[in-house]
């Protein structure tokens, strides 16, 4: 659905903002409020809208119902499934006037925060109190909470600290039928019935907006140290990760392809790690709390040369070369952003990725002999980024279409190894005809009818995750 | 030719700093330390110089409690020969580490002294200043290029406005500058070879220098929090503030 019905008028939708919310409609605006990190849809929203309370969004979903106005949530509109863009001029609402911190309680260890904070805001705001708000990635500078929430972001801690789910401790929604809900209230236990919360976490905003969320903070690790390991072959990764689990708790699992290395430091001044030239690279962190720690993951290391899977490693010798050493990993998407990617975001169980790995590589081989590919990925948690980048001489639209040729065969693998289209990025508009892969007939005919409870009039986020009808 | 390096063991440099809450110094309780960052240039000069066949041996120094051993075995897996403790849990002041280190130059008789130009705990910027003068020794500080040449080290520092080039007798001391290398990762292999290599242990006494404090902390305090930023409506607004309340147009 676009906007139709009676012409759109921005004064009318800005007297119901009576809190100090603001209608923008200058060119600019629609340009950059109408995408998100992807480049593959021109932005045309009618306007945006930016409102500073949850009444305030419950007025402008109403308002949408009687216009017959499609809606588009948007955050830090960082995403990489095309899920915050408006091409079809559709009303943007973004969340960058709420975004306060409005309560913190110490003794439940939980922090109450409007839907436009920043994640890296909420991650200072939580060191300030001594705690720790442990879901990070590279975008956390720019990234919402609503967006973190609505896509289910997972990031580089998940192997210890879960995805953004696990933190979520209660959420304030406007449905898409205008319904004002709160949802489990900050509880952590709460069993009576349906628990509405985790329908909107990872929702994409198609069943309404989430205004605020209730967040958990955990203590602060202490020591964390990084290694980073070269390792001779693909699969090899998985052995160090088993060598290494078995013995330390790790808060960090990545890997990444030479390339990926190359592409950084074309882009930025980040120093390699060592001088062998290794095809693969691991990243592992992990709480050194003890001189004990240090020398079990010493040992391990040992271990792993001795059997042939490493060729060299570095370890953090303080915090400064912590983080170093992860810009290795950290600076990888904004390297080859320029390169127009085509990105998969693939995932299995664990237990499966070494197989996995070996299968798409020969085909992507095969299929893709004149592109360049950059692997990376959170791979302790089975989650693979595959990155095809664009040939410089190559026009754009010819280039995605090349590579959706192949998604079909590597999907097609997904599906037989029982494993996700969409790990940790969503579904948007660029992984929606793949859904099938991932989801039976009958799970995706549930989802429908849920969405057409939430959202009745099919206003909220259409064309994104699933189609209404 | 021998080299001496001098590292220091001070709070990791991305630890955001506590003051203790009766201003007596910064809370070191349970933070994170590491090798003084100019002191990680030191020992990469030297080891490139070993690097070049200039350098022969490099000898590793620290000054300080037990646990400052973890920042010598640091030194060694980067490329250290051997290293040497001078164990205290005492305060040492700049000149007293200026003289231990000068008791060290004694017995070791480097051709060359590398060291931090300062410290990132106390920013004092004196200790390779004063190790110079005490040994008699010419001193090329702040250094971004070093080149030694026969029985000359040639130094260029880092001045307003351009760049000095001081050519020194060897033996000197030399205090490494930010822009002198970019220090390499200590690789887990090295770091279990430096496990093996020797590290000698001596008091002060054995020295034969007693560290005697000489000025007395009145008080740390936190610097001003930042004033935050404010955002303008419009550029006529933002030109009245910069005039009128800031001052500077
Ligand atoms: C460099 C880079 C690295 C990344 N790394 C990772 C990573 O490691 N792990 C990972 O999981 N993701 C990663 N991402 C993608 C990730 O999904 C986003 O960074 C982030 O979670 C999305 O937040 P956002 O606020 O930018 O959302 P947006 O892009 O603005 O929106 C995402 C979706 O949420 C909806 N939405 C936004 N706000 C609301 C709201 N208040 N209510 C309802 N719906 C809303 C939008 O409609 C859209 O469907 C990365 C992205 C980049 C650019
Ligand atoms: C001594 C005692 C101590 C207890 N302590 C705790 C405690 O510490 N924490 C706690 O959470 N609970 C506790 N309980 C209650 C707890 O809910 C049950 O012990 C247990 O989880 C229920 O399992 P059940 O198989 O007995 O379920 P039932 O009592 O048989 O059924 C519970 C519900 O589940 C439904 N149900 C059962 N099987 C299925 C199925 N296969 N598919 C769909 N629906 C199904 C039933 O229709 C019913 O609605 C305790 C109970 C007792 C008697």
């Amino acid at each position: 659905m676009s906007s139709t019905g009676t012409a759109f008028d921005p004064q009318t939708l800005e007297s119901l903002l009576t809190d100090g919310g603001k209608v923008l409609t200058a060119p600019d605006d629609l340009a950059s409020y109408g995408c998100d990190w992807t480049r593959i849809y021109e932005p045309a929203p009618i306007a945006v809208v930016l409102p500073k309370s949850t009444e305030e969004v419950q007025a402008i979903v109403r308002f949408a119902n009687e216009q017959h106005m499609a809606l588009v949530p948007s955050g830090g509109r960082t995403g990489l499934s095309a899920g915050a863009v408006a091409a079809n001029g559709e009303l943007v609402v973004a969340f960058d006037r709420m975004n306060q911190i409005l309560d913190f309680n110490a003794s439940d260890r939980i922090v109450q925060c409007q839907a436009g904070v920043v994640t890296e805001q909420l991650q200072n705001f939580a060191e300030e109190q001594d705690l720790y708000y442990p879901v990070d990635f590279a975008s956390a500078g720019s990234s919402q909470l609503g967006g973190n929430l609505s896509t289910n972001a997972g990031g580089i801690k998940v192997i210890r600290y879960g995805m953004s789910r696990d933190w979520v401790a209660g959420l304030k929604v406007v449905t898409g039928s205008g319904e004002i809900l709160e949802l489990n209230r900050g509880l952590e236990k709460n069993n009576t019935g349906y628990d509405l919360r985790q329908l909107f976490i990872g929702g994409e905003g198609t069943l309404g907006f989430i205004t605020e969320a209730t967040m958990k903070l955990t203590r602060q690790p202490t020591g964390l140290t990084v290694m980073v390991l070269g390792l001779n072959d693909l699969t090899n990764t998985m052995d160090v990760l088993q060598a290494f689990r078995n013995k330390l708790d790790l808060t960090a699992y990545e890997f990444f392809s030479h390339e990926a290395i190359q592409h950084v430091q074309q882009h930025a001044e980040v120093q390699s790690p060592f001088e062998t030239e290794a095809p693969y690279y691991a990243l592992l962190e992990f709480e050194a709390i003890s001189d004990g720690v240090l020398e079990e993951a010493m040992g391990i290391f040992e271990q792993c040369v001795e059997s042939g899977w490493v060729l060299d490693g570095v370890i953090s010798q303080s915090e400064a070369q912590a983080e170093k050493l992860w810009q290795l990993r950290e600076r990888i998407s904004e390297s080859i952003a320029p390169r127009t990617p085509y990105k998969n975001d693939l995932s299995v169980r664990v237990s499966r990725v070494p197989e996995f790995l070996q299968e798409i590589d020969s085909v992507v081989q095969k299929e893709y002999p004149d592109f360049e590919i950059v692997w990376f990925g959170h791979i302790g948690d089975g989650n693979l980024h595959l990155n095809i980048l664009k040939p410089e001489d190559m026009e754009k639209a010819e280039f995605f279409r090349r590579c959706e040729t192949v998604n079909d065969l590597v999907f097609g693998i997904v599906e037989r190894y029982e494993g996700s289209v969409s790990a940790e990025h969503g579904v948007g508009m660029v992984k929606k005809k793949y859904l099938g892969y991932t989801k039976s007939e009958a799970e995706i005919a549930v989802m429908k009818g849920i969405k057409r409870v939430f959202d009745p009039n099919g206003i909220m986020n259409p064309g994104k995750l699933i189609d209404s009808e | 030719m021998k080299v001496l390096v001098a590292v220091k063991r001070v709070i990791d440099y991305n630890v955001k700093v506590r003051v203790k809450p009766d201003n007596t110094g910064v809370d070191l309780a349970n933070v994170k330390m590491a090798m003084n960052p100019f002191c990680e240039i030191a020992v990469e000069e030297a080891v490139r110089l070993k690097e070049k066949g200039i350098a022969s041996e490099i000898v590793a120094v620290t000054i300080g409690p037990k646990v400052s051993q973890e920042q010598l075995r640091t030194a060694l897996a980067l490329g250290a020969d051997r290293a040497i403790q001078v164990e205290t849990d005492d305060e040492v002041q700049s000149l007293d580490a200026a003289k231990m280190l000068k008791a060290v130059v004694d017995k070791e008789e480097p051709n060359l002294v590398i060291m931090g130009k300062q410290s990132i705990d106390t920013d004092n910027n004196q200790t390779g200043q004063m190790l110079a003068q005490l040994a008699g020794m010419p001193q090329g500080t702040f250094a971004s290029e070093v080149e030694v040449e026969g029985e000359k080290v040639k130094v260029t520092r880092e001045i307003d406005g351009g760049l000095l080039t001081v050519s020194l007798n060897l033996p000197a001391v030399v205090t490494t500058d930010l822009r002198l290398n970019e220090p390499r990762y200590a690789s887990l292999p090295n770091i279990m070879k430096a496990k093996k290599k020797p590290l000698e242990t001596v008091s002060p006494a054995d020295l034969g220098v007693e560290a005697a404090p000489r000025l007395k902390t009145l008080k740390v305090e936190e610097p001003q929090p930042r004033q935050p930023g404010i955002k303008v409506e419009s550029v006529e607004e933002l030109v009245d503030k910069l005039k009128n309340e800031a001052k500077v147009i």
